[in-house]
């Protein structure tokens, strides 16, 4: 096999190199643990530890819940990389560095700081209980901490696609006779579809494997409010290292599974737009 | 009028990009709008699309007023530089996109798009995508985008840009074939001026946001009124000549061409000449041309470029070179290119003293033709020429500023001791006794004389005032010669006495009036006009005053009284003045 330098860059032998030890050590190899130790467990073990009520209970609050804060963030995260980029306003640069914070800050402190904020006599929680709305220590408050974790992912990803829509475009459907409703739609909406998708994609994931802020609001009620890797770690303290892979294993299928779906789709809307032109 | 604009400003943070165009192009019209990047001219189509707002002035598409009609309510059709094609739709659908927000049905949909792509010499393309196209075919496509509502106006703005020169061509002669075979009323927004020759009915030439001329390719090549226009349509060499009843003269040689028409007193006056290359022949010796002679010269430089040759020419009388030449090099030197069959009769080579002939001169008609520093003192002579804002006028108008020493200047009864008349603009700086030195200079024979405080800026906003109307003329063809070469508003004031009577006021109005559209008509100038009552000097500094960045262009006829009446407009150093003086008809000075 002949390798071809592709880059002014020389190295490629020790490059490749280092980038398959690094992906086997950081990343295959933990992985391959978890599998092995998942599945040295009978099969009627697994399919008990797996599928007992309060795991299931478990997968729906943690699935379910990163769904949804993936959607809200979908949402109001192209809302807000729509107005950092569309418009220049006093406070723009302070708004713009605001929304990495979620990334630097500790997630128990993001954690705490909600449960201070929804808890029934907190800030925003105490408007909020006349109305019987309940959010720290019910899956709102879940929803909640996945939402404010996820969202510099979702803004970030969409950011630069949006920087690269052709003002021209728009101007030339307008020319058209297209309305502002219609050339959103159906100009700006599938060249930024991509970047949305990857947005949705990377706050679903970090939503998923979120633990820190989570247990601070959510109560961990078994069955109710208690997400999946919280079970895990009780696993861990209750020193079942073979149930805690059972249901990190099951975690991680059911991901990944979620994950290739999503970049299949993004590969085909993509292969629609650039086809290769012979 | 397929399009008529009237009075089109565009202002970005208060400079303004569109500056007062004014423009009808007719039904069917091939309408070029020329000019170099930053001239204004995307803009102002962006303003006729409605893409771009206008601060002044109205838009009117096929007499309807559309001045605050959004783009989509415009029935325009829009083609851009980078084609701006949707790229996740084929091109049948992009084609149809009008179509379909327009509710058109399928099948009639289908039938306008197999149409279109006909006229674009596209057919078959319809499922494919736009990266699977290349370049030409991509905007083959762009326009037949934009044609397939059938808009009433097709606008391009610089549609070749990214195209390679063969394709370019060949794109070109197709929108051109579409545009005559539709019959639709096309503006097309270019830098390149042999694309604006190739395909305009009409070309309108824009530079600082002003549309400085209009007219048919051939006329403005042949005829330009500024120097911007003859130096920007093709190559030109700019003269300094000096022009009387006889003729012209360039240094020291007369050519009996171009007598002068009255004016000036008919004294002889400066005047600048277009000399194209291509107008210019040469030979051995004096006896050998055919044309008129010009000079004698010193062959520089010889570029063989396959159909024409391309030489330049050093002259021996430097003060009929030229003032410079379009391609921007320092050295004033004549520019000329000979045919194929030209060289054969006569071979050059560098270094090789010629006879220089010219076969066509074109004489300007812009009044400021030059610049002289002039002060009592060599020093401050040379000091002055080198004022920012001097420089600056002197570049843009690609001319030449030279010095003149006159110990006497503005003593009351001593005459000028300098060489010969006073020529062009004379330039003095703006110091306790300018008044005098102004009025002295008007006695001994200057024309124009631009008083220039030391802090002086390029103006914003032009004050233009007669104090007499029979130099109405003069002052507005200075005014729109000063107002094509800075990025500045003109507005007109007429003052009329405080205690003018009521029935006397419409009067004013209508002279107004008839300063505007003489402005618009005889010289091209847009302005705003103001009426005042009041006495004329207090008045003028009151609206000097008002902000800064402006400057007053002034025109009187008796050179008497001058100092009197203006000495306080003349002695404030924060604004430049410029005092335009002509004798009325008849009167021997």
């Amino acid at each position: 096999m002949r390798i071809k330098q592709p880059s002014v860059l020389p190295g490629f032998g020790l490059t490749f190199g280092f980038t398959t030890f690094f992906l086997c050590a950081i990343v295959l190899l933990p992985l391959a643990a978890l599998v092995i130790v998942a599945t040295s467990t009978t099969w009627h073990d697994f399919v008990h530890l797996v599928l007992s009520p309060r795991a299931l209970g478990s997968y729906r609050l943690s699935f379910g819940a990163s769904a949804l804060a993936a959607t809200i963030n979908l949402v109001f995260g192209f809302v807000i990389a729509w107005t950092l980029t569309r418009y220049d306003f006093p406070g723009r640069k302070l708004i713009d560095a605001l929304i990495d914070m979620p990334f630097a800050l500790p997630t128990a402190v993001s954690g705490i700081a909600l449960t201070t904020v929804f808890a029934q006599n907190g800030w925003i929680g105490r408007y909020l209980e006349p109305f019987g709305i309940k959010v720290a220590y019910t899956w709102i408050g879940v929803t909640v901490a996945l939402t404010l974790i996820g969202m510099p992912f979702a803004v970030r990803s969409m950011q630069p696609a949006l920087l690269e829509v052709q003002r021209d475009l728009e101007d030339a459907a307008e020319t058209l006779g297209a309305g502002r409703f219609y050339v959103f739609r159906r100009i700006i909406l599938p060249t930024v579809l991509p970047a949305l998708l990857t947005g949705f994609t990377l706050a679903f994931a970090r939503a998923v494997g979120e633990y820190g802020s989570v247990i601070f609001i959510a109560g961990n009620l078994p069955m109710k409010t208690e997400i999946t890797p919280l079970l895990i770690v009780i696993r861990l303290e209750e020193f079942d290292y073979k149930g805690a892979a059972a249901l990190g294993f099951v975690m991680l299928v059911i991901s990944f599974v979620v994950l290739l779906t999503i970049n299949l789709l993004q590969g085909w809307g993509r292969r629609r737009i650039i086809q290769a032109a012979h | 009028m397929s399009i008529a604009l009237d009075q089109v400003t565009k202002r970005y943070q208060g400079v303004p990009v569109v500056n007062d165009v004014s423009l009808d192009i007719g039904d069917g019209e091939f309408f070029v709008l020329l000019g170099p990047s930053g001239s204004g001219k995307s803009t102002l189509l962006r303003a006729i699309a409605g893409l771009a707002g206008v601060d002044h002035g109205r838009v009117a598409l096929h007499g309807r007023d559309v001045t605050h009609v959004s783009p989509r309510d415009r029935g325009v059709g829009l083609v851009f530089q980078n084609y701006a094609l949707f790229r996740h739709m084929t091109v049948a659908e992009n084609i149809e996109f009008a179509l379909r927000v327009r509710r058109m049905k399928a099948s009639e949909r289908r039938q306008r798009r197999q149409e279109m792509l006909r006229l674009v010499s596209l057919e078959g393309m319809d499922n494919r995508l736009p990266a699977q196209l290349s370049g030409g075919q991509q905007q083959r496509v762009a326009v037949a985008r934009a044609l397939a509502h059938k808009p009433e106006v097709l606008l391009l703005d610089e549609p070749f840009g990214a195209l390679d020169a063969k394709i370019r061509e060949e794109l070109r002669r197709t929108i051109r074939q579409v545009q005559r075979e539709l019959g639709i009323t096309t503006v097309l927004v270019t830098h390149d001026q042999e694309e604006a020759f190739a395909m305009a009915d009409r070309i309108g030439v824009m530079n600082l946001g002003r549309l400085l001329e209009m007219d048919n390719p051939h006329e403005l090549y042949s005829r330009p009124a500024t120097r911007f226009v003859a130096t920007f349509l093709g190559a030109a060499n700019l003269l300094l000549a000096h022009q009387s009843k006889e003729g012209v003269r360039f240094g020291k040689t007369p050519v009996n061409a171009h007598p002068a028409n009255p004016g000036h007193g008919g004294r002889e006056h400066e005047v600048v000449a277009v000399v194209r290359p291509e107008e210019i022949e040469v030979a051995p010796t004096r006896e050998a041309l055919h044309a008129r002679y010009l000079a004698h010269g010193a062959v520089e430089e010889v570029l063989f470029t396959g159909a024409l040759e391309r030489m330049r020419i050093r002259m021996d009388d430097a003060e009929a070179a030229p003032l410079s030449n379009s391609n921007g090099s320092g050295i004033p030197l004549l520019e000329v290119t000979r045919t194929q069959h030209e060289q054969r009769a006569f071979q050059v080579s560098p270094g090789q003293p010629v006879a220089i002939g010219v076969r066509r001169i074109h004489i300007l008609p812009t009044p400021l033709s030059s610049f002289t520093a002039c002060a009592p003192t060599e020093l401050q002579a040379a000091t002055l020429s080198q004022h920012p804002l001097l420089v600056e006028l002197a570049t843009r108008m690609k001319t030449r500023i030279s010095t003149r020493v006159e110990p006497q200047l503005g003593v009351s009864g001593a005459g000028s001791e300098g060489d010969g008349a006073f020529a062009g603009t004379t330039v003095i700086a703006a110091e306790a006794d300018v008044a005098q030195r102004t009025e002295w200079l008007l006695e001994n024979g200057a024309d124009e004389v631009l008083v220039l405080p030391q802090n002086a800026t390029s103006p914003q906003r032009v004050l233009i005032h007669w104090a007499e109307e029979s130099v109405r003329g003069a002052t507005l063809a200075v005014s729109a010669s000063v107002l094509r070469h800075v990025a500045a508003e003109a507005t007109y004031v007429g003052i009329f006495p405080d205690q003018t009577a009521e029935t006397q006021r419409p009067h004013g109005v209508r002279a107004l009036l008839d300063a505007r559209s003489e402005a618009q008509e005889v010289h091209g100038l847009e302005m705003r006009t103001e009426l005042r009552f009041g006495d004329v000097a207090s008045e003028l500094a009151r609206q000097l005053a008002e902000a800064p960045g402006q400057m007053l262009i002034l025109g009187v006829c008796s050179m008497t009284g001058v100092a009197e009446k203006f000495g306080s407009l003349l002695a404030d150093a924060r604004w430049p003045v410029l005092i335009v003086h002509r004798t009325p008809e008849g009167v021997v000075a």
